[in-house]
């Protein structure tokens, strides 16, 4: 069992994502950054689909009566112990029943992962336990935690293996994010994209998973209106406005302006680390490139 | 490009990378035929197909190639429409008022008293092109061209859910209530969406709706 004694900003159950209802409107969300709830998952010893929290910027306080093994990963949060223990990142932790484990805010980046021994069990919608907070489904009752809510955690094996992650090689944050040329990027005025590709943009306050908006030079499309178009998470559109928007998981799966450029699947784990004030760069990747670009691998080991 | 108004065509859809997963197919008016027939072949390589105006989006696997399957049905013509098979609904509805805020602007825009306006929106048959924006929110095509209208200029914040709006050249139905910018005509009590229901959204590609006016 796990008690939210104070909820963070957003923390939301997620899972693995569900593919396959692009056709009914529904994204296929799931944790924006899979790897790293997979390999939070791999230090309770759960599978890498099991349910576990989403924390972004400010994370809650959370108590387990019973005790329990939890492991989190991603970007660094202060975070404390009612035990007074320190609370490492990347590594398996066993939580004494009673303890009180409190996620502060976040030192850098935008979001951790924290998992726990069995699983968070919710019910599973549309073949997937993750949230999905627009259309009130999925996760915990379809929306982000509160304070005062109980999670039940599956049954846990009893066995527990103290093991340590290590995160791939990410790249800097400050090298500029990787895209391929979007199918309207012709499209726009010369002067526009010169300054998309060379520019820096500022992520604004207006940003939340379905979406990252940016502020910068402004990128004019040349022609007139598109009709609607099937997107992905890291579309980055242009609304007449000229402020690029990059797509995030839980945006909508058809958009109606124009997309400049797409995000490569290797960098997606990056755009769920930026936060409002973040500034970032673009540049582009031939296809085949991208394509050749491998996911890098966590790496688990058994803690000496 | 392949133009509903050149259709039949001889040519094979062209077709555009989005990103290194999508392939952004130009079906013109055979999306649906396209559509069912990549579905169809349960492609390992394909996670996903998302029929839009016009066009399909096809999201291959991560890691994953175009196989020869799909090269050849991207090779294939672009085939006959299928003939509207998809289910029939029909859909009672509150028109003006308080669950139609825009309709009286709009019927006067149209030179129509509002029960003429409302007669021309439930004469005809809509057919539901794609589902975007929310879960479960139909394109709707069929609407008269004396009934195409742009979208408001200022969205509103907050639009019941069950609203039926007019966006261009396409009538739309909200399921949840949130953020819109589409014309309002009018209200259902239908529930477009469920999460919980086999399959979650009442409309599907392909099927068709009449409006009945309450």
């Amino acid at each position: 069992m796990m008690e939210v004694l104070h909820a963070g900003l957003c923390d939301l159950v997620m899972g693995a994502a569900r593919p396959g209802f692009g056709a009914l409107g529904v994204p296929a969300g799931g944790a924006s950054d899979p790897a790293a709830l997979a390999a939070a998952n791999a230090l309770v010893g759960n599978i890498a689909a099991a349910a576990g929290l989403e924390i972004t910027l400010a994370g809650p306080t959370l108590r387990f009566p019973r005790g329990a093994t939890v492991a989190l990963t991603g970007a660094p949060f202060m975070a404390t112990r009612s035990c007074g223990a320190p609370v490492a990142w990347n590594e398996t932790l066993v939580l004494a029943p009673a303890e009180t484990l409190t996620i502060g805010r976040v030192e850098s980046g935008c979001r951790c992962w924290l998992a726990v021994q069995g699983g968070l069990v919710v019910p599973e919608v549309l073949g997937s336990y993750s949230a999905f907070p627009p259309a009130g489904f999925g996760g915990y009752m379809g929306r982000a935690l509160q304070a005062g809510d109980v999670l039940a955690v599956g049954a846990q094996t009893g066995e527990v293996h103290v093991l340590r992650a290590t995160p791939p090689a990410f790249g800097s944050m400050r090298s500029p994010l990787r895209v391929v040329a979007g199918p309207q990027a012709r499209g726009f005025e010369d002067a526009g994209l010169v300054s998309f590709f060379s520019k820096p943009y500022q992520i604004t306050a207006a940003t939340d998973r379905r979406g990252l908006r940016l502020a910068g030079p402004a990128v004019a499309y040349a022609r007139g209106e598109l009709p609607s178009q099937g997107v992905l998470p890291g579309t980055i559109q242009v609304p007449p406005d000229g402020q690029p928007i990059i797509l995030g998981w839980d945006g909508p799966v058809t958009g109606g302006y124009p997309v400049i450029a797409v995000v490569v699947t290797a960098d997606r784990a990056r755009l769920a680390q930026l936060k409002p004030g973040d500034t970032l760069r673009f540049v582009t990747l031939e296809v085949e490139r991208a394509r050749a670009l491998a996911s890098a691998a966590w790496i688990i080991e058994e803690l000496a | 490009m392949v133009k509903s108004d050149v259709y039949p065509s001889p040519l094979p859809p062209a077709w555009q990378w989005v990103g290194e997963r999508g392939l952004r197919v130009e079906t013109g008016a055979a999306t649906l035929a396209y559509y069912e027939s990549l579905v169809s072949q349960k492609l390992d390589e394909i996670e996903d197909v998302i029929p839009a105006d016009g066009s399909l989006l096809v999201v291959l696997r991560y890691g994953g190639g175009v196989s020869a399957a799909l090269r050849a049905t991207l090779n294939t013509p672009v085939m006959e429409p299928p003939s509207l098979t998809g289910t029939l609904h029909v859909i009672s509805a509150e028109f003006g008022g308080g669950a139609g805020p825009d309709l009286s602007e709009l019927a006067a825009r149209a030179r129509m008293d509002k029960s003429t306006y409302i007669s021309n929106c439930s004469a005809v048959e809509y057919r539901v092109d794609f589902l975007g924006f929310q879960p479960g929110f139909p394109y709707l095509s069929g609407l008269p061209e004396v009934l195409q209208v742009p979208r408001r200029k200022t969205p509103r914040g907050c639009v019941d859910a069950g609203s039926i709006a007019i966006g261009g050249r396409y009538a739309g139905i909200y399921p949840a209530a949130g953020p819109g910018g589409w014309q309002i005509i009018g209200r259902t009590s239908s529930i477009l969406f469920d999460a919980s229901r086999d399959p979650p959204a009442l409309f599907l590609p392909g099927d068709r709706i009449r409006f009945v006016p309450l």
